[in-house]
């Protein structure tokens, strides 16, 4: 069944010089505008229960997109049409007032989001009982922390119930251990077949989750299908356009989060030949590259999983690996630390320059807890003259009859 | 025909959204209240003082005379508070649309529930005031007629409301111009004075100003002064002029909002 219909849907954005030459136009129908483009005409279906990625550059017009479809703009041209209560996690907590107490924000925030009193009295309990802050209802918002103020405001936009999630860049809200949960509930959303849109610059995430992916490029969809096509697609394009995907953007050299309790990398140590210097050298198909990495498993979650990639200079991993692919399984201890070491021997990638980027994973190998991009840069030089990225191994033959 | 009736909707919509309309004004007194020592009596506080300041100029200093048999203050307090009620209201509208706008910008909300709030509002903080200032000096009929007062003028203002609430968004200059507008209108009105302090050869002039109708017929009501027609014909027709054209005027220029901002 078709929950989201889009019938030859355009959106123009009006450029005015002044807020008044917009209302002189709805007023006469004189044109005072200069037109932007941002969707051009587009017809579309998503069907009941699919997970739709969205994948693009920004301002290629992924979220003008999702605001249509949540209905939060108008299109200029064409109809949408949506059968099914939507809700957008586009920004969490619209009019949350800080110096109310969370249970009265809990009201306000489902006022907001379109529920009568007798509604909210009904929902409340099961409100306050997914945000999991019974204690500090009573207490003024301001003086939760933002993580805490997030898992409210996800707890009143979950209690619409909706058929359809739409998301904008983030899968998980929150701190820690709800940043988690509500993951989960977005992968219960999932299983229990309802309907998801989301853009997301993590391909890792958009194939780890979706049926579908749109590939939108300056208003016009590229691609829909199968996720592995769309995302390799996508990712050719990038590097041909010599494009670096944005989740791979230079960062700072590590994103550590800073909060107690929660599943966290706390360091790593890269060796090449057992060397650890500032500039790492190794030497194709003979040095060993090492990757030694501790990290804190966070308390009431599954231990988490950890994954490394290389990355060359076109910004798109080159390779990775997953302990849970690997069959690497971490043991709770009391300390709630944890190390573990991959090692790539004789590594077979040819010159340049590459970066490793390590990921605290959830058990499953999704969700993602943390995130160390570029952490180090290490230099392949090599002897011999092949051409690429990787040397592979190979054998030929002489076929030569006369031999 | 449906289409005049449209003007109607915002009756409409105060009792459909009454609970979210209710939990915004909760929160926008909240919002101005918390942190003062003395929370929410500054809100009548402020009004009060401002009525103060002008009882002890009128009273005082120029010793202003009440028409009938009154006393100047409770003459000056039946048209004044109406009037700070009515001002703050339009003064209100002008913003409501940016000031609200995170709520309507990036998720589904129904953006024509918004100029109602200055009314509600300002009706909960000057209902009682006015309640308790009609009882003391008239009696408990006045009291009655005092909430008819305020609720006619409630629904009087709701086209003026949506106006505003258009043109403060669309047209940013006016909300430099307007506070000043508010005094000269002020000025121009019976409210601080009597009206046969005026001089003869300007009384005619008072046709073309609604404030001064809407004032006459006020006080008309309350004190049992003469009320001509004009005092209620001339506001009626001016509401009936301008309750459709706002509410269309604010319905095509909705999908405009989110831009704007």
């Amino acid at each position: 069944m078709t929950v989201i219909r889009l019938e030859n849907v355009a959106k123009t954005y009006r450029q005015y010089g002044s807020p008044f030459d917009r209302l002189w136009e709805v007023m006469t129908h004189r044109v005072r505008h200069q037109e932007h483009v941002v969707l051009e005409t587009m017809s579309l279906e998503i069907g009941e229960g699919q997970v739709v990625g969205l994948v693009g550059a920004n301002g290629a017009g992924k979220s003008t997109l999702l605001k249509l479809i949540a209905g939060t703009i108008q299109p200029t041209k064409g109809r949408v049409h949506v059968t099914v209560p939507i809700a957008a996690l586009l920004e969490l907590g619209a009019g949350f007032h800080p110096e109310m107490t969370g249970r009265e924000n809990v009201y306000l925030g489902a006022a907001v989001a379109g529920f009568t009193r007798p509604e909210v009295d009904l929902k409340y309990e099961e409100i306050v009982e997914f945000s999991g802050l019974l204690e500090a209802m009573d207490r003024p918002v301001k003086t939760y922390s933002s993580g805490m103020a997030a898992r409210l405001a996800f707890a009143v936009a979950m209690a619409v119930e909706p058929e359809v999630l739409i998301l904008d860049e983030t899968l998980s809200v929150g701190d820690g251990a709800f940043a988690r949960k509500s993951f989960d509930r977005i992968i219960d959303f999932k299983k229990a077949r309802k309907t998801i849109l989301f853009c997301s610059h993590s391909m890792y995430q958009i194939e780890a989750i979706c049926d579908r992916v749109l590939w939108i490029d300056r208003g016009r969809v590229m691609m829909d299908g199968e996720p592995s096509k769309v995302v390799t697609a996508y990712a050719e394009f990038l590097s041909t356009k010599s494009h670096r995907p944005e989740a791979e953007a230079p960062q700072e050299a590590s994103s550590f989060q800073e909060e107690k309790g929660l599943a966290r990398i706390i360091k790593i140590k890269v060796h090449a030949d057992g060397r650890s210097d500032e500039r790492l050298v190794l030497e194709t198909g003979l040095s060993s590259l090492k990757v030694t990495v501790h990290f804190e498993g966070g308390m009431n979650i599954a231990l988490p999983s950890l994954g490394v990639t290389l990355s060359g200079a076109h910004g798109g991993p080159v390779t990775s690996a997953s302990s849970l692919d690997d069959g690497l399984r971490f043991k709770r201890n009391d300390h709630e630390t944890y190390s573990a070491s991959i090692t790539f021997q004789r590594l077979a990638l040819l010159k340049g320059n590459y970066w490793v980027n390590v990921y605290l994973l959830c058990e499953e190998g999704i969700h993602v807890y943390d995130s160390a991009l570029r952490v180090a840069e290490f230099e392949m030089v090599q002897q011999c003259r092949e051409l690429g990225v990787v040397t592979l191994p190979r054998e030929w033959k002489n076929l030569d009859p006369g031999e | 025909m449906k289409k005049l009736l449209s003007g109607l909707s915002p009756i409409f919509l105060l009792f459909q959204q009454r609970f979210l309309i209710l939990q915004l004004v909760k929160r926008d007194i909240v919002g101005r209240t918390s942190g003062t020592l003395m929370g929410g009596i500054w809100l009548i506080a402020q009004p009060a003082l401002q009525v103060m300041a002008f009882w002890f100029l009128l009273d005082f200093v120029f010793r202003v005379r009440s028409p009938g048999r009154i006393t100047f203050l409770d003459y000056f307090l039946i048209g004044m508070l109406p009037w700070l009620f009515f001002s703050e209201v339009l003064n209100r509208s002008l913003n409501v649309l940016s000031e609200f706008g995170a709520l309507y910008q990036r998720s589904r909300f129904p953006v024509s529930v918004l100029p109602l709030l200055p009314l509600v509002l300002n009706l909960v903080i000057y209902l009682p005031i006015y309640l308790i200032v009609a009882i003391y000096f008239q009696g408990l009929m006045a009291g009655l007629k005092a909430v008819a007062v305020l609720l006619t003028l409630f629904v009087w203002a709701i086209p003026f409301a949506y106006l505003l609430a258009v043109i403060g968004l669309f047209v940013r200059e006016t909300r430099q111009v307007f506070p000043f507008f508010l005094t000269m209108v002020l000025y121009v009105t019976p409210i601080l004075y009597a009206p046969d302090m005026l001089p003869e050869s300007v009384r005619w002039a008072m046709a073309f100003n609604p404030m001064a109708d809407v004032i006459a017929l006020i006080q008309g009501v309350l004190h049992d002064f003469e009320i001509e027609r004009g005092h209620w014909l001339r506001p009626l027709l001016l509401w009936l002029a301008l309750l459709t054209p706002s509410w269309i005027l604010f319905k095509r220029t909705e999908p405009h909002m989110r831009e704007v901002l």
